[in-house]
């Protein structure tokens, strides 16, 4: 009988120890390694400081030479202020409703079609699939005047359906083929097949082995969706500029315009927190399924 | 348990026909192994009865029940992957559980069933893990596991121990067995291993290009292989074949080959007719001076593994396998008289390919 490690907390090496660098003697080497992981943190993160502490900031003291690092008074009275300016809050809840939806319908219309792509050899799935490829190589400005002029023939413009039907279009191509790939490698037909003989119909065993298996790609596609959605400006602004409906980005764009990149500094950066802030709350809830390796092993490769 | 019977089976892709017309009686409780070169329809067959592949034409039974049209859920079978496919989002307790809950047995009974096939295979201590953390050996024994619990009237196994070292293999081979004796489960198995299908199986069915050439226990595979495809299948090193013709001299019937003549034990063959002569390597010995079928032959490889000393000989421009018990004292180049045991010849008809 053998037996195989498996690590557990106990005997886990500290965090310190498990980067990779920590175990090289060579202490120059180390320094220089630190020292740019923090310069390139520095970079990323200080327009982000920058728009975060703004936000809570009266505006007197963000206009200050030399810069006010930490508010001396953090105050929440920005983001009231936007509210005011503009439907802050209407604008995150209609972004959010769009993303979602334009999210889940692209997952499953993705789920289906990428299956049978992975699964099945029929005439013509070659032909999709190069068809589907075509289309990432199409830039995408030449594709806003044939999409405006067909959601407005669809009287779709300004509403949500018809800028969730072209966040779907536009997510499809690439959710197909990421998630096809996926099938085929974290979910091999005899998984399937050893599904069906221990007892489930085709439908039981895309629900409980194939889907359950596949789930980190299927996040991983949502959530792709779901941002790309999210952060769309060029879109949203040509398919739904009127009134309460807009998206947040939209929104946002239209207050930069109305001077709250001049007079309201403070509250515009307010209106940039909440527009970031959800991407980055998904990623951070769902990054552990985007995690692969919950697929090693059931397949001897 | 049960028997299984297939009838005239044939399979085809599209117009490309793979299956032609295969007939097997499997009595309950027999273990048997499907063997043959790799595409030859082995797996195809295997899927046909799991019902994983449509029967183009033809019958299946199993427990005298046609299942052609049956899926898979309602045949009462179990099947063992060449590569496992165990669920790697479930332990290996709900591995093994799953077609039992899937048949909404009770919890205590699951944990039951699970517990016994874990005894069995010694899994007991790896109840809880995912199949990404166990050993290749390990993960090929949950696949058993998750056949065993299910407690079903037919084993099915595709290649199970392809995938394992060597050492292992003998191991898991043997445990199959000792596993298919103490269940008497009616079990297919496919391998290309001939070892293990010398070992394990009660018959052997031989199958090349879509068609069964042989069905027998091992040993009568070995000692009376029906045509040529089978002589040269079975037994490893494999049999030495040679062209001649019959003849008769001074009334014996005689095998004749160029320079090489052979009097036969044997006389029911005709005359002038073409035929394969075919000895196995092991029936090969040294000439001593009274031996009456004599082949001057010449060494090109030796290679002694301790117990055996095999020679690859060449005599007459045929190359010959010889394989010795004792060991030899001869090098590449040297020149040895060899004699065929006429008692332990194989002939076939070089038309048909059919023993004569
Ligand atoms: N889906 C398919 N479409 C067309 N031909 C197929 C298909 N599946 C299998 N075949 C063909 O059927 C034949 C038998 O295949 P099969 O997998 O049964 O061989 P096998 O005896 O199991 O070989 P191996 O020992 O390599 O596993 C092969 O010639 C193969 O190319
Ligand atoms: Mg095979």
């Amino acid at each position: 009988m053998m037996t195989i490690a498996v690590p557990n907390t106990a005997t886990r090496p500290k965090l310190w120890q498990r980067l990779s660098f920590a175990n090289k003697t060579d202490l120059v080497t180390r320094i220089l390694i630190i020292a740019i992981t923090v310069a390139l943190l520095f970079y990323i993160l200080l327009p982000v400081y920058w728009m975060l502490k703004s936000s809570f900031q009266p505006n007197q003291e963000i206009r200050v030479l030399p810069p006010i690092w930490f508010p001396s008074e953090a105050t929440a009275q920005p983001y009231t202020n936007a509210n005011r300016l503009i439907p802050m809050w209407r604008y995150v809840l209609n972004s959010l409703f769009v993303s979602v939806t334009a999210a889940a319908i692209s997952t499953v219309i993705a789920c289906s079609a990428s299956y049978v792509l992975a699964r099945f050899r029929f005439p013509g799935a070659t032909i999709i699939l190069g068809l589907i490829l075509l289309t990432n190589l199409i830039p995408a400005i030449t594709r806003v005047f044939p999409i405006y002029f067909f959601i407005q023939d669809l009287g779709l413009l300004n509403s949500y359906a018809g800028l969730i039907l072209a966040y779907v279009g536009f997510s499809l191509p690439f959710a197909v083929l990421m998630l096809r790939g996926y099938f085929i490698s974290a979910a091999p037909p005899e998984l399937e097949e050893a599904a069906l003989i221990d007892g489930c119909s085709h439908f039981e065993a895309f629900w409980r082995v194939i889907l359950p298996v596949c789930l980190p790609g299927i996040a991983a596609v949502a959530i792709f969706t779901f941002l790309n959605a999210w952060n769309d400006f060029l879109w949203a602004s040509l398919l739904l500029n009127q009134g309460e409906m807009k998206t947040i980005q939209v929104g946002i764009g239209d207050f930069a315009q109305e001077g709250g990149g001049v007079q309201y500094v403070n509250a515009f950066m307010a209106a940039c927190v909440v527009a970031t802030i959800p991407a980055l709350v998904v990623f951070v809830f769902v990054q552990r399924w985007l995690v692969g390796g919950l697929t090693a092993g059931s397949v001897k490769t | 348990m049960a028997s299984i019977e297939i009838r005239q089976a044939r399979k085809a892709y599209g117009t490309f026909e793979v299956l032609h017309g295969v007939s097997i009686d499997i009595p309950d409780g027999e273990f048997v192994i499907l063997v043959g070169p790799s595409g030859c329809g082995k797996s195809t067959l295997l899927r046909m009865i799991a019902g994983l592949e449509t029967i183009s034409s033809g019958e299946i039974a199993i427990g005298n029940l046609v299942v052609n049209d049956l899926p898979p859920k309602k045949r009462d079978i179990a099947m063992v992957f060449q590569s496992y496919a165990l669920y790697p989002h479930m332990t290996v307790a709900e591995n093994m559980g799953f077609s039992l809950k899937l048949a909404r047995r009770s919890k205590a009974e699951i944990d039951q069933k699970v517990g016994e096939a874990a005894d069995i295979l010694g899994l007991r201590p790896l109840l809880a893990r995912k199949p990404a953390q166990l050993s290749g050996g390990q993960r090929q024994r949950v696949a058993m596991g998750r056949a065993i619990v299910r407690d079903p009237a037919v084993f099915l196994f595709d290649e199970p121990l392809s995938n394992l070292d060597a050492q292992l293999r003998v191991q898991m081979r043997s445990e199959i067995k000792a596993l298919h004796q103490r269940l008497k489960t009616t079990t297919v198995y496919v391998t290309h291993d001939q070892v293990e299908a010398m070992t394990m199986a009660d018959r052997i069915v031989v199958m090349n290009d879509g068609k069964v050439e042989q069905v027998g226990a091992p040993l009568e595979l070995f000692d009376r292989p029906a045509n040529l495809f089978v002589a040269r299948f079975i037994g490893s090193p494999s049999m030495n074949m040679l062209d001649g013709r019959i003849e008769s001299i001074n009334g014996v019937t005689t095998f004749v080959s160029g320079g090489f003549s052979l009097p036969l034990a044997d006389s029911s063959t005709g005359a002038g007719e073409e035929v394969v002569l075919g000895f196995r390597p092991e029936h090969l010995s040294l000439a001593t001076p009274d031996s009456t079928a004599q082949l001057k032959a010449e060494v090109v490889v030796m290679e002694p593994t301790g117990t055996e000393t095999l020679l690859n000989v060449t005599a007459d421009g045929h190359s010959f396998l010889a394989l010795f018990r004792e060991r030899l004292e001869v090098r590449s180049g040297d020149e040895i008289m060899l004699s065929i045991d006429p008692s332990n010849v194989h002939l076939f008809s070089k038309l048909t390919g059919k023993r004569l």
